[in-house]
């Protein structure tokens, strides 16, 4: 009993950390310039794409991640100078349609390069194999998933709490407008943490790609998991995307073993239970980050 | 729309008179060649220009005259059936088609249903499997398959080859219902037990907690149906991962391990067996003509599939067709034509289901092996001319 209770954990944790690693950027920056960016899982696809062309080339699985999150990163940037400052001020209907539009651009110009078949990130064959862990034998793939979200999470969390930068990003998302008066470039900051966000999509995409399987629909098809996590963690809120992420692996894990006939939508009626009881997130970024 | 139809048919007749060369007959063909199902479109496109390269664009018609077979093609974008319907309306009414086909999806070949019987136009469907499609116009002739078909040969074979336990987990839509219904059903039948039946969401590709449950079922096999590309690749991943295969449950499905998708799978893929009517290397001279015109035309990573195969014998039905009855007959009497038609099909012998409209074909039982540091489906058995077993369930009322 206690060997499948963890069985449950560690699969919903590995699962939770794939969505945090994406969606932990959509949250600081929706928290942070309230822009809806509906376009955010095109960077992780697209980062996912790069790493798969490359390991499928010969390319070192750590190598093309890094790869990745630097397509991810680049890109993210671009985007963010040219086609999403103009939009800080022009309200959400004209922020979701040209980030929604976006996301088809990606899919188009994904299926036009790669075709519109399944594209395979091809990991190390130490990662595609069950490993022995005490009780069980259970995948390499997510016991590394695990331990590389969770290094990235404390990374994130330090600097968030102890460095400058997290300091003015933390004022930043708790009342921009009072930050821009005490001379922060609020800007700026955004830029660094859009591409930050983005690259961290990207190299999400490309680790994740076991799980969440790359295909040219990926980023409408994910989408609502990613918001998922941004509305039920709290907008802004790095912790609560880190809860969220892993509340929702968890419970998505639990629904489709114990209730396999109710599977495609016990996600959905937890999320809609977790902000009944919460309407702002399990942890809103005000009062916590 | 009857107006609209009069006065199509009297600006065609007006047409033919004026024009003294060989007709041009169209056919139109509508599915997805963008959006989320956007392999179809290209694969029918591709097998239609090639059996032209091979065969001709024209047919000579009883009277002796030429006749030209032009294609128009529609997309119709992944947008669902609405889409399908407008685009089928306007091909009859503005491009006067003689022939609709294509449809990889079945709620588009439904929805093309009113306008098929009331212009009198036969619909050949290169893929939709929704069992029951055919009855809903006269006009329908299905090139393609159904689920029962290859669902019902596998839960014999499986019986017959030392299976008497097994788990199902099918994609939670309507081919993967009626997968699970008729393999559960036929092995039963046979004397089988089902150990339990799961069904995940059509675009899962976490099968961690499925497996889990089917390795402390403990069965001889897990029976899956899901939809080809990712979801499939990520169950066998899991089933592998998972220490399924390490345990000896087999894995059985159907169109999961078509070549088209092989190299997207590790060779953890090795081992699995299908129920399939299709297998793409096998040697049948229609075959190896397909293959090869489809290569020459483009390049070295085409490689047929079943919409190539059902586009290749849908245009030789209609080929066939017009070259017995000319460019001018009354649809039904198209499909009369085609009922009972056999045809020498790339996948090997098929014959048109005369009561039903509807394809009968042999079943390939086929195994994942790697031969020549390739991926390929080698045949181990095979089940000869099968009929839809859900029409035998569901007989016409006369």
């Amino acid at each position: 009993m206690l060997s499948f209770a963890l069985t449950i954990l560690l699969d919903g944790l590995s699962y939770g950390m794939v969505l945090f690693i994406i969606s932990v950027g959509l949250t600081i920056t929706m928290g942070l310039m309230r822009i809806v960016n509906l376009a955010h899982g095109s960077f992780a696809m697209i980062g996912g794409y790069v790493a798969g062309y490359l390991t499928q080339n010969g390319v070192d699985f750590y190598l093309a991640c890094v790869a990745a999150a630097v397509a991810g990163g680049v890109l993210g940037g671009l985007a963010e100078v040219t086609l999403y400052r103009p939009l800080y001020r022009k309200g959400d209907l004209a922020q979701v349609l040209l980030t929604i539009g976006l996301v088809f651009v990606a899919t188009a110009a994904i299926t036009e390069i790669f075709g519109a078949f399944p594209f395979p990130v091809q990991f190390p064959a130490y990662l595609t194999q069950p490993v022995d862990i005490g009780f069980r034998t259970y995948p390499a793939y997510r016991l590394f998933l695990i331990a590389v979200g969770a290094v990235i999470a404390i990374g994130l969390w330090y600097m968030i709490e102890n460095s400058l930068f997290g300091a003015r990003l933390r004022a930043g998302v708790d009342n921009a407008r009072m930050a821009r008066a005490v001379g922060m470039n609020v800007s700026l900051m955004f830029t660094v943490t859009f591409v930050g966000g983005c690259a961290l999509a990207g190299l999400g995409g490309a680790l994740g790609a076991g799980i969440l399987a790359l295909e040219p629909s990926y980023a409408l098809k994910y989408l609502v998991l990613f918001l998922i996590v941004v509305i039920v963690g709290g907008e802004g809120s790095f912790k609560g995307s880190f809860v969220a992420a892993m509340a929702l692996g968890i419970i998505d894990t639990i629904g489709k073993y114990f209730f396999t006939e109710a599977a495609s939508y016990m996600l959905y009626i937890a999320v809609f239970i977790l902000l009944l009881i919460r309407p702002k997130g399990l942890v809103p970024a005000k009062s916590v980050l | 729309m009857k107006k609209m139809l009069a006065i199509a048919a009297a600006s065609m007749l007006w047409l033919s008179s004026t024009v003294a060369h060989a007709d041009v007959v169209k056919v139109g063909l509508i599915a997805d060649f963008t959006g989320a199902f956007a392999t179809w479109g290209p694969q029918f496109q591709q097998a239609i220009q090639a059996f032209h390269a091979v065969n001709g664009t024209t047919v000579k018609g009883p009277d002796g005259k030429t006749h030209e077979i032009q294609v128009v093609y529609r997309d119709a974008a992944s947008q669902g059936p609405d889409k399908a319907k407008q685009l089928a309306e306007e091909l009859v009414l503005r491009e006067k088609v003689k022939f609709l086909a294509g449809f990889d999806l079945s709620p588009h070949a439904m929805a093309v249903a009113e306008i098929a019987t009331q212009a009198k136009v036969p619909v050949i469907i290169m893929n939709a499997a929704t069992a029951s499609i055919v009855r809903g116009s006269p006009y329908y002739v299905r090139v393609s398959m159904t689920i029962p078909q290859q669902s019902v040969p596998l839960a014999d074979w499986a019986w017959k080859n030392g299976i008497k336990k097994v788990y199902t987990l099918v994609s939670d839509y309507g081919p993967g219902l009626d997968a699970e219904t008729y393999f559960s059903k036929q092995f039963k039948a046979n004397g089988g037990e089902i150990l339990g039946s799961a069904r995940s969401p059509q675009q899962e590709t976490n099968y961690a907690a499925y497996m889990e449950k089917v390795l402390q079922a403990k069965p001889d096999a897990l029976f899956m149906f899901q939809p080809a590309g990712a979801p499939s690749i990520a169950l066998v991943k899991a089933y592998v991962e998972r220490g399924l295969k390490n345990a000896g449950i087999k894995l059985l499905g159907s169109g999961e391990t078509q070549e088209l998708f092989l190299p997207n799978f590790t060779d953890d893929v090795i081992g699995v067996v299908t129920a399939f009517h299709y297998t793409e290397t096998n040697t049948n001279p229609e075959n190896t003509a397909l293959r090869a015109q489809l290569v020459k035309m483009f390049g070295e990573k085409a490689t047929p599939d079943i919409a190539s195969i059902a586009a290749w014998d849908g245009m030789n039905l209609i080929h066939q067709s017009i070259a017995a009855l000319g460019p001018k007959a009354d649809g039904i009497k198209y499909v009369d034509f085609m009922k009972g038609k056999t045809l020498r099909s790339p996948r090997g012998p098929i014959m048109i289901d005369p009561d039903e409209r509807e394809i009968i074909q042999n079943m390939y039982i086929r195994r994942v092996e790697k031969r020549d540091g390739k991926l390929v489906n080698v045949d181990i058995d095979t089940i000869p001319m099968v009929k839809d077993p859900w029409k035998a369930d569901n007989p016409l009322k006369k």
